[in-house]
């Protein structure tokens, strides 16, 4: 519907409307009998016409104004390039308008000589005595003519009026009564005329001839032309009589007849263009203004029009290139026509077409790039070594959750760290950083490195380091990678592989010549000692009492050996961990002591003097869940741990030991904890990274395998033991054991079985 | 004699008051009736199928008119009649329009004034030496005859409406937009309502 009222077509229709009214109205001004009559309604016409126009030239302009207000792309060029038109347009015609008003009001004047003027005055005034001296002449002869009526009666008036007439050569004679009754009538005119009854004078008239006075004029007449009316009295010779009115119509001679209607007729229309002068100066003005602001609001029009055809495709293309700003690669623009605008649009629709394929050949690009990236990051995030890549600055570029966790550091905050930074902010990861310095500096592509880092709680870690350069563009290297592991568990691991090898060899070895040296010594004595003298024989039966005595221990430390190396016989089943711990606690309870649900009096050892009891305290947490284990191998585990404490509290003041158990989440995954700590002096620091090997003690007595045992036990529960010396003084071991869950259960019951068989040895006295 | 076709009455009526809401409303001015034609008295006889109309118009002219008139400009009475045939309950019934025209110049060659007979409004005397003597004559309304197409029922109550005014479409169309933007030609009496003797 819109497209009715803004498009070309009806502009054209309304101005061709508009253009042939205003012709018709000048045609109409000029008094052109074919329009003459519409000239009041050509007049509203054209004013209404424009004012449409005008109307709706301001609907498209405030349209165009408020595009501007709300910032529509395109509207200020619009706006712009209408104001251009509309002083291109208005300029000029104002010009003409007004030069043609002035030039058209001078022209009128000029149509207006007071020479002629006053030759019309004078024709009129000359054919006015022309008629006067007629006009006297009549008067005279009709004086004469009623003098001699005067002594004629009202009944023989009739023939001295026919007489009268024939012989003055009048066209009309009346004599009328004094109060205006017609008395007797002569006219040349026959019945044939049309008019029965003569011409009466008014009673203006009458009342003038009444009072003794004479009428004549000359009257104009549209039915009989220009004709000549005397009115006189007729005087009665009789006294007292009444007077009689005589009345003459004379009709005008036709030459002068024809010459006055000339001068009347020259002389009325030049009166009235005289008088018309201001109208017709109006009517032009008028007519030609209606002109001008028709020509004007045409051109306002085509302004719009035209202005917005030329920017419409530019919006479009402005609003193209906004879209394209904004990553709309697909925008495509229609091909207004095949000038340099159109051939500019088909330019923008060949570009984006160019940077939609190079974009979507770039995105699969990165898309491929980031699949690369997702799968280099998921095999480095589930990589158990450490990885770090660093740029050709040393600044720290990638890396992984392994790295951070094997240097126990925060190891995202350290990203675009340098390698020296790293060795400020850690001062325990120099040997790190600076095998890795002295690698980058030999410049080597590929090199390996061990170093040993020691933690606050002066445990050690052993790292094994790769690094290689990382290729860069023309041949140089863009950085390097380092991997690294933690090796401290394999390192112990073979330890204690060794350590079984050789309680192996050694129950091998030794076992077999104590039972014959035993044997020989039991015989030695039974043999002799009888046959011996009484001061020889002390002698004998110390001597063969010691041998036996040293070979049973020797046999017990083989049988230790011999149980660290024995292949472990687990039979796993649900049981509950505070059930056992109150279990074991119960052989070492003493007769005597303060004793409650959480304070256990234990006996102390019997070493040089009388036993101190021992304060046993029990944290065990309520909602502990069963785990899957073999109860009697944690019972070993719990009678090595209890008796190292009891061990280590001797010659204490108040020994104290304290057993935990709680229930851990991390993750998916649910533990069960149990935590033995004690008063005493703690762990050697010196032993602390080798507490778990076989022989390693710090007890004058003992295999030094109890802790090894210990760790092998909860290795074959799947579990973890971290041993540490407490902050407040005395030590801690913390076993953490899996919980299994019930779908876990069954393939416990089998798994454990199926676990990789460790050779262990064990002794209970650490 | 029917004078005037419905058609003709009506358009030029509808024209006259177009134009003036029209011209009156672009100039800003405000439409006041002059009081310069009055319709003194008018008398209505039904005689057979014609209505015999007696009255008397007086007709002032404004110096503007009077100014054109002096400088040859003739002017055109148009005498607007309506017979309604009243009804009780309805609204009237309008039965028959007449318009009656007249013109008056100035005959300069024997300083007169001319009355000239328009359509259906004849006249007794043409030429006047005075203009107040013109006016009357024109104003006087002597038997006129008002043709019907049948003769009207003698039970059933009619009216008449009059009106009188200057024909501003028979001026010269030079003269037209003066005339109907200007108060001193807007010459009309207004209706006026008269009722129909037997």
């Amino acid at each position: 519907m819109k497209r009715y009222f803004t498009g070309i077509v009806p502009l054209t229709a309304l101005s061709a409307l508009l253009v042939a009214s205003l012709f018709m109205m000048s045609a109409a001004a000029q008094n052109s009998a074919m329009f003459g009559r519409m000239y009041s309604l050509l007049l509203v016409i054209n004013i209404l016409g424009i004012g449409a126009l005008l109307a709706l030239i301001v609907a498209n302009f405030y349209g165009v104004v408020k595009q501007y207000r709300a910032r529509v792309m395109g509207s200020r060029l619009t706006l712009r390039l209408l104001a251009m038109f509309v002083a291109l347009a208005v300029a000029p015609v104002t010009v003409v308008f007004l030069f043609s008003v002035q030039t058209l009001n001078r022209g009128i004047d000029t149509w207006f000589d007071v020479r002629i003027e006053q030759a019309l005055n004078d024709a009129l005034l000359l054919g006015r005595a022309s008629l006067d001296a007629i006009k006297q002449d009549l008067v005279k002869t009709t004086n004469e003519m009623a003098i001699e009526l005067e002594m004629g009666s009202d009944r023989t008036v009739l023939s001295s009026l026919n007489y009268l007439r024939e012989a003055h050569a009048v066209g009309e004679l009346t004599l009328f009564s004094q109060d205006g009754r017609i008395i007797a009538a002569s006219s040349q005119d026959g019945p044939e005329s049309g008019t029965l009854l003569p011409d009466r004078p008014s009673e203006e008239i009458l009342a003038r001839i009444r009072q003794g006075q004479r009428y004549a004029t000359l009257d104009a007449t549209t039915r009989a032309g220009l004709r000549l009316r005397i009115v006189v009295p007729v005087y009665s010779r009789d006294v007292g009589s009444p007077i009689r009115i005589l009345q003459v119509l004379q009709p005008l001679p036709s030459r002068y007849a024809k010459l006055g209607e000339s001068v009347q007729t020259a002389y009325a229309e030049y009166e009235k263009l005289v008088y018309l002068r201001g109208p017709l100066k109006f009517s032009f003005t008028l007519t030609l203004s209606l002109v001008a602001l028709l020509t004007m609001l045409i051109s306002l029009w085509a302004a719009i029009f035209s202005a917005r055809r030329v920017v419409a495709p530019i919006r479009e293309l402005a609003a193209g290139t906004r879209a394209v700003a904004l990553g709309d690669y697909k925008k495509r623009i229609p091909v207004p026509s095949h000038d340099e605008i159109g051939i500019l649009v088909e330019s923008f629709n060949e570009m984006t077409r160019q940077i939609a394929r190079s974009q979507s050949q770039l995105k699969h690009s990165q898309r491929e790039a980031e699949m690369q990236r997702t799968y280099l990051e998921t095999i480095l995030t589930h990589l158990s070594s450490g990885v770090l890549s660093f740029d050709h600055r040393h600044m720290l570029r990638t890396h992984n959750a392994a790295a951070g966790q094997i240097l126990g550091i925060d190891i995202a905050a350290s990203s675009g760290q340098s390698v020296d930074s790293f060795a400020r902010a850690y001062a325990r990861l120099i040997p790190f950083t600076d095998a890795i310095r002295n690698a980058v500096r030999t410049g080597s592509r590929e090199w390996r490195a061990e170093v040993e880092l020691t933690a606050e709680a002066s445990a050690r870690h052993t790292l094994l380091l790769r690094g290689t350069l990382l290729p860069g563009l023309r041949g140089r290297y863009s950085g390097y990678v380092v991997v690294f592991d933690d090796v401290t568990n394999i390192i112990q691991a073979q330890r204690a592989a060794a350590w079984g090898e050789v309680a192996q060899r050694m129950a091998h070895e030794i076992k077999n010549p104590l039972t014959p040296i035993q044997l020989s010594a039991e015989r030695i004595r039974h043999k002799y000692l009888p046959v011996l003298a009484d001061e020889e024989r002390p002698t004998l039966d110390r001597a063969t009492h010691t041998i036996v005595e040293q070979v049973e221990s020797l046999k017990a430390l083989v049988n230790a050996f011999a149980d660290y190396a024995r292949p472990a016989q687990i039979a796993p089943k649900p049981i509950n961990l505070n059930d056992l711990v109150r279990d074991v606690i119960e052989l070492y309870r003493a007769e005597r002591g303060p004793a409650s649900v959480d304070t256990i009096p234990l006996r102390g050892i019997e070493d040089d003097g009388p036993a101190t009891n021992v304060k046993l305290r029990l944290d065990l947490a309520s909602d502990l869940p069963p785990i899957v284990a073999d109860a009697g191998r944690l019972r070993q585990v719990l009678h090595n741990l209890l008796l190292n404490a009891r061990d280590a509290l001797a010659r204490l003041a108040k020994p104290t030991i304290r057993i935990v158990t709680r229930s851990v989440s991390e993750g998916e995954h649910r533990y069960i904890e149990l935590g033995i700590c004690d008063n005493g002096p703690g762990f050697p620091t010196d032993l602390m990274d080798r507490l778990f090997e076989p022989y390693v003690t710090s007890k004058t007595k003992g295999t030094g395998l109890g802790l090894a045992i210990v760790k092998r036990i909860v290795e074959e529960h799947r579990g973890s033991i971290v041993a540490e010396n407490l902050p407040g003084g005395g030590a801690g071991i913390t076993i953490r054991l899996p919980v299994t869950s019930a779908a876990d259960k069954q393939a416990a019951d089998t798994g454990l079985a199926a676990l990789p068989k460790r050779r262990a040895h064990g002794d209970e006295s650490a | 004699m029917r004078v005037c076709a419905k058609f003709r009455t009506g358009d030029v009526h509808l024209r006259c008051v177009f134009f003036h809401i029209v011209f009156v409303g672009l100039c800003g001015a405000t439409a006041v009736y002059a009081s310069n034609f009055k319709v003194t008295s008018v008398q209505v006889r039904a005689v057979g199928s014609a209505l015999s109309l007696r009255g008397t118009l007086e007709l002032g002219l404004t110096p503007a008119v009077e100014e054109a008139i002096a400088n040859g400009i003739p002017i055109e009475l148009a005498i607007d009649v309506r017979l309604y045939r009243e009804r009780p309950f309805f609204w009237d019934e309008r039965v028959g329009n007449w318009t009656l025209r007249r013109e008056l110049r100035y005959y300069a060659l024997t300083g007169q004034y001319l009355i000239s007979a328009g359509i259906g409004a004849p006249v007794t005397r043409e030429s006047f030496v005075s203009l107040n003597e013109a006016l009357t004559q024109l104003g006087s309304l002597e038997d006129l005859p008002l043709a019907l197409t049948a003769p009207l029922p003698s039970e059933t109550q009619y009216r008449l409406e009059l009106r009188a005014g200057l024909n501003v479409e028979a001026l010269p169309a030079l003269l037209r937009p003066v005339a109907y933007t200007s108060r001193a030609w807007d010459l009309n009496s207004g209706w006026t309502t008269w009722g129909v003797q037997r």
